[in-house]
């Protein structure tokens, strides 16, 4: 989690320094989620994530200097500068992301039937959040998977909000998870904060989907404390709420807090590995940045593997 | 078998078992090559362009989808980037519209957004063209896709194109866009004016050549699908009228074969490029402006073309007939630019 963290806030500081010119999504304030699903991943499963995918890349094991220098538009980067944030592939580690709310489903859909096919116990799991969920692809890729019982794992990570627009004003069930009846599928709930019950909620999806349970959807709420994106204006929320879910919700706070009430760690200890976490962010962040930017002569390069013939 | 049963069988042969004839060579070739469409399993598809697959490669390998376009599009970019390399079918390209994200916000750019590094073997095979379906199940869309970056887009005619270019598709480490013609569909060997022999093994053409078709001398004639057919029609009235000209099917929109429609236009002196598709922002005005910059803006006489009106394809004959191209519209086009009006 910490080291998630340390992430994004390089990926802020990125944006300080002008060295990323578009939209920055970050994931400050979900990193249970990313850090619970970490455990239970197999090199071999697939997962496709979001326009916020950064904690899901590093959870999938996708290089964090690779990842770093793609979203700092980097020639070294994982696309070579062509995905930037949004868009980051990692076929090494069968990671995907799009940058289109609710259509990581059917990607995953394709690994999931790739998957059964070949008599694999690998999973695919397609991460969207509450907004996705509302979307047609959602609603697709469930009937596809649950008809055929592909071994595939919905995570909504459910922050509660789709831009401005809250997921109890539109949403026409309470919870994602309770919709997974209708496709045959596994429905979990999990507090989103709690990176322990994340870790064991998840374990328990992929468990299931592994073993040709079928589809799993496991919805985790959480809270996002910065905006959709660096720069949103949040006229949908006043800064005391923002605060408020900050101290309250914070899954670094609350884990750090069971581990000193446990007595496992002391407070000290804690803060050391943070620093620790941040001054190696540091580091990688100057690294990237001094890397070179992609050449403009190759700005036509990769559109297609076979070339035009003459 | 003789040889002479053998033509007499191929000219017997409705296109769509052509087809399935070239995927079954491939899947038989490559165990990772799979169907997902609509009705293409157990019904063999709505024109039989699948007839047999699914008792010969199994359910699994030829998926019958449910109505859920957007599912099993996007399943086929997820088949693709776990290494598969599916042909999905959309089984009347007016059905795009809802599932057009995952092909062109996915399949069409991963392998660019991915700085190569990820693949994008699939195949969207799907059929376009008036058959009297009016204004939902009637549309070309090939320039739609052309103007997309990312895909290759093929709209063969013959049968011996369409088993070449369909295997050469489901061999492409690229995305393709086969589209076929729903009227060439209903048709049989023996139908087709251009109809070179079918080998019966496996082959492939190269995507983005096209072929000249009928030799001629007086006025260039590109176009391609089933209007292939309807320049032939005309270009035979027209010899018959003393004016030669030369047919070019182009085969594919990208890659846009401009070097040979040039090569011809610069001898005959005169161009025109017929479409079924919309004639806005299109094949026809893209293809004639790529001839003038290559050859130069005086290089030809005249440079037309003709295609689909900006408006949705209509029921009634009458008005079908008035807005889509075919013969005798053709030949009154060429007569009038035989004439030099």
């Amino acid at each position: 989690m910490v080291a998630m963290r340390a992430f994004d806030e390089a990926c802020l500081e990125a944006l300080r320094r002008k060295a990323i010119h578009g939209e920055l999504h970050v994931g400050i304030g979900q990193e249970a989620i990313g850090a619970g699903m970490a455990e239970a991943l197999e090199p071999e499963d697939a997962v496709v994530s979001t326009h916020r995918n950064h904690y899901h890349a590093l959870a999938k094991g996708v290089d964090r200097r690779a990842l770093l220098a793609e979203i700092c538009e980097r020639a070294a980067g994982l696309c070579q500068g062509r995905g930037g944030h949004m868009h980051p592939f990692d076929p090494s580690t069968n990671f995907s992301a799009t940058g289109i709310v609710g259509a990581s489903l059917p990607v995953a859909l394709g690994y999931a039937h790739a998957f059964g096919m070949r008599g694999m116990d690998a999973v695919a799991v397609g991460i969207t959040g509450d907004g996705g969920s509302h979307t047609g692809g959602f609603h697709e890729a469930l009937v596809m998977a649950g008809a055929r019982k592909l071994p595939m794992v919905v995570l909504v990570e459910n922050n509660a909000l789709a831009i401005s627009v809250q997921f109890d004003d539109v949403s026409p069930t309470k919870t994602v998870a309770e919709r997974a009846a209708a496709y045959s599928a596994l429905g979990l709930h999990v507090d989103g904060t709690d990176v322990d019950a994340v870790a064991d909620r998840f374990a328990e999806a992929m468990d299931h989907a592994r073993s040709a349970g079928g589809p799993v959807i496991i919805e985790a709420t959480c809270h996002r404390f910065r905006g959709h994106f660096e720069g949103d204006p949040e006229g949908y929320r006043s800064k005391e709420e923002r605060q408020r879910l900050r101290e309250t919700y914070d899954p670094i706070t609350l884990y750090r807090q069971r581990l000193t009430t446990a007595g496992l760690f002391e407070d000290g200890a804690l803060d050391a590995i943070q620093a620790e976490e941040k001054a190696a962010m540091k580091v990688l962040l100057s690294e990237v940045l001094d890397m070179p930017m992609p050449d403009p002569a190759g700005v036509l390069d990769y559109l297609f593997v076979e070339e035009v013939p003459a | 078998m003789t040889a002479a049963t053998r033509v007499n069988d191929r000219l017997a042969m409705p296109l769509p078992a052509t087809i399935s004839e070239a995927i079954a060579l491939e899947m038989e070739r490559d165990p990772t090559i799979l169907c997902i469409g609509e009705d293409i399993g157990r019904a063999g598809g709505v024109f039989g362009a699948t007839r047999g697959l699914q008792e010969r490669f199994g359910e699994d390998r030829v998926m019958d989808a449910p109505i859920a376009e957007m599912g099993f599009t996007g399943m086929g970019v997820g088949l693709a980037q776990a290494g598969m390399r599916p042909l999905i079918e959309i089984m009347f390209v007016d059905f795009v519209g809802v599932c057009l994200e995952q092909m062109y916000n996915a399949a069409a750019k991963v392998p660019y957004m991915s700085g190569g590094r990820q693949r994008m073997p699939v195949v969207f095979k799907t059929a376009g063209g008036c058959i009297g379906s009016a204004a939902q199940h009637s549309q070309c869309l090939w320039g739609l896709f052309a103007h997309l970056p990312g895909f290759k887009v093929v709209a063969p005619c013959s049968p011996h194109d369409h088993k070449g270019l369909m295997a050469a598709a489901l061999r492409s480490d690229d995305p393709v866009v086969f589209i076929e013609h729903k009227a060439l569909l209903l048709k049989k060997g023996r139908d087709f004016r251009h109809h070179p022999d079918v080998p019966d093994g496996a082959y492939t053409l190269p995507i983005g050549r096209a072929a000249v078709v009928r030799r001629g001398s007086d006025i260039t004639l590109a176009t391609l699908s089933a209007t292939v057919e309807h320049a032939l029609s005309a270009a035979e009235d027209l010899a018959e009228e003393g004016v030669s000209v030369e047919v070019i099917d182009l085969r594919s929109v990208v890659p846009l074969d401009t070097a040979t429609v040039a090569e011809s236009a610069g001898r005959t002196g005169r161009l025109l490029v017929v479409d079924e598709d919309y004639l806005s922002f299109g094949l026809s005005a893209e293809l004639s402006m790529r001839v003038l910059e290559m050859l130069g803006f005086s290089a030809l006489t005249q440079v037309e073309r003709l295609a689909v009106p900006d408006v949705p394809i209509p029921a009634a004959l009458t008005l079908e007939k008035a807005v889509v191209p075919g013969p005798e519209m053709i030949a009154d086009r060429l007569r009038r630019m035989a004439k030099g009006s």
